[in-house]
């Protein structure tokens, strides 16, 4: 696994991209979840029981931030299917969604403009945000261990030819 | 005959200005024409003044009752606020619904304008953001439960019942949603200080103490 890994992000742009979706994940979800605030100063807390959901989304970012490159890299370098990229994609936009939704403008948005039937995807987004959030964790480090099993083949048969 | 037709018609005209008149100023048991303002926002529809009327600053709320975010705003920030501003005088404040999040929210909202009625608001509010659980639309606020909350604080329970079936305080609660919009407010909680020159700052969501702080000891 720590071979797959090192293949991988050996290759300094890997690095980048994994650093960038990292911070702008995590970045984007504290705020939507409003454990970042940029207005009227910049500000950052962590509720009393909140913990758990900030826990949650830094696992979230990590994983997205492994799984994402190594899928691209398989898709570039080894000209693989982007089956599991599109796993790992939906993994994080499930993640991100399950906190985008709630009291804040997003909700706000989707409720004045779909009424009746935003409210009540809105709701269930927001009532189900930590159960959404651990499912697409779960997804994602399937992806993750899909991912790294299928580049160990895929790597020794490229080595071969 | 002509004339007849005149009088009779300006009649009716001053008949219909009349009636609505009355239908637009009054909501609930309020009068819009006793219009109270903090800076630019109309607060006469939303609750009571809580802490000294006199105070040099005003924070306004919009809030939802079903919000998690209100909920951790009322239990992580408000008190440190209340123990520094609201209880010292130097701060008062005022809660205004921005009922959105689901069906039960606008029936929650009526229900604290009737336990207003009989002189337990602030109480009442306080109930509803203890026993908030974190499903919305779940039953937490049905009317059965909106009942027994008013019932464990001893209200009187006709008066309270028929307020709350008649939807007495409906216009009301959408006269403070429809303000809430007015301002741009685009999610709850969120707040207006008004200071004592009646300068206004906005502050989106559940923010933390520290920024209250910062901007309510620079108005002072």
């Amino acid at each position: 696994m720590t071979a797959t890994l090192k293949t991988v992000f050996s290759n300094f742009r890997y690095v980048v991209l994994a650093v960038v979706i990292f911070i702008s994940m995590l970045f984007g979800l504290l705020l939507l979840s409003e454990y970042v605030f940029l207005e009227p100063y910049v500000v950052s807390h962590i509720p009393d029981g909140t913990e758990f959901g900030f826990l949650l989304i830094v696992i979230l970012s990590i994983l997205s931030s492994l799984v994402i490159p190594m899928n691209v890299y398989r898709i570039s370098i080894l000209k693989s299917s982007k089956k599991k990229m599109s796993g790992g994609i939906f993994g994080s936009f499930i993640g991100a969604a399950a906190g985008a939704c709630s009291c804040g403008p997003v909700g706000f948005a989707i409720i004045s403009t779909f009424g009746t039937v935003g409210a009540t995807a809105s709701s269930f987004v927001t009532n189900f945000e930590i159960p959404i959030r651990i499912a697409a964790i779960g997804l994602l480090v399937i992806v993750y261990y899909t991912t790294v099993r299928s580049l160990k083949i895929e790597c020794r048969v490229n080595h071969k030819v | 005959m002509d004339k007849r037709i005149l009088f009779g018609g300006i009649a009716i005209l001053v008949l219909i200005g009349l009636v609505a008149i009355f239908s637009t100023s009054n909501v609930g048991d309020r009068d819009l024409s006793a219009n109270r303002m903090h800076g630019s926002i109309s607060t006469t529809m939303g609750s009571s003044i809580l802490g000294n009327p006199d105070a040099p600053i005003t924070i306004i709320e919009f809030g939802d009752y079903q919000c998690h975010q209100c909920y951790n705003w009322f239990h992580n920030t408000k008190p440190a606020i209340f123990q520094n501003y609201v209880d010292t005088g130097k701060a008062n404040f005022i809660f205004v619904d921005l009922a959105f999040l689901g069906s039960d929210s606008p029936k929650a909202a009526q229900a604290s304008y009737c336990a207003e009625d009989q002189g337990k608001y602030w109480e009442y509010h306080d109930v509803l953001y203890v026993s908030q659980e974190s499903q919305i639309d779940n039953g937490w606020a049905s009317s059965e439960r909106l009942k027994a909350f008013a019932f464990n604080l001893g209200l009187d329970m006709d008066l309270f019942n028929e307020c709350l079936d008649s939807e007495k305080y409906s216009k009301r609660v959408q006269y403070n949603i429809s303000e809430a919009k007015k301002h741009e407010v685009n999610g709850t909680p969120g707040f207006f200080i008004i200071g004592p020159d009646g300068q206004e700052q906005q502050i989106k969501g559940a923010q933390p103490y520290s920024v209250f702080k910062q901007i309510m000891d620079s108005m002072i």
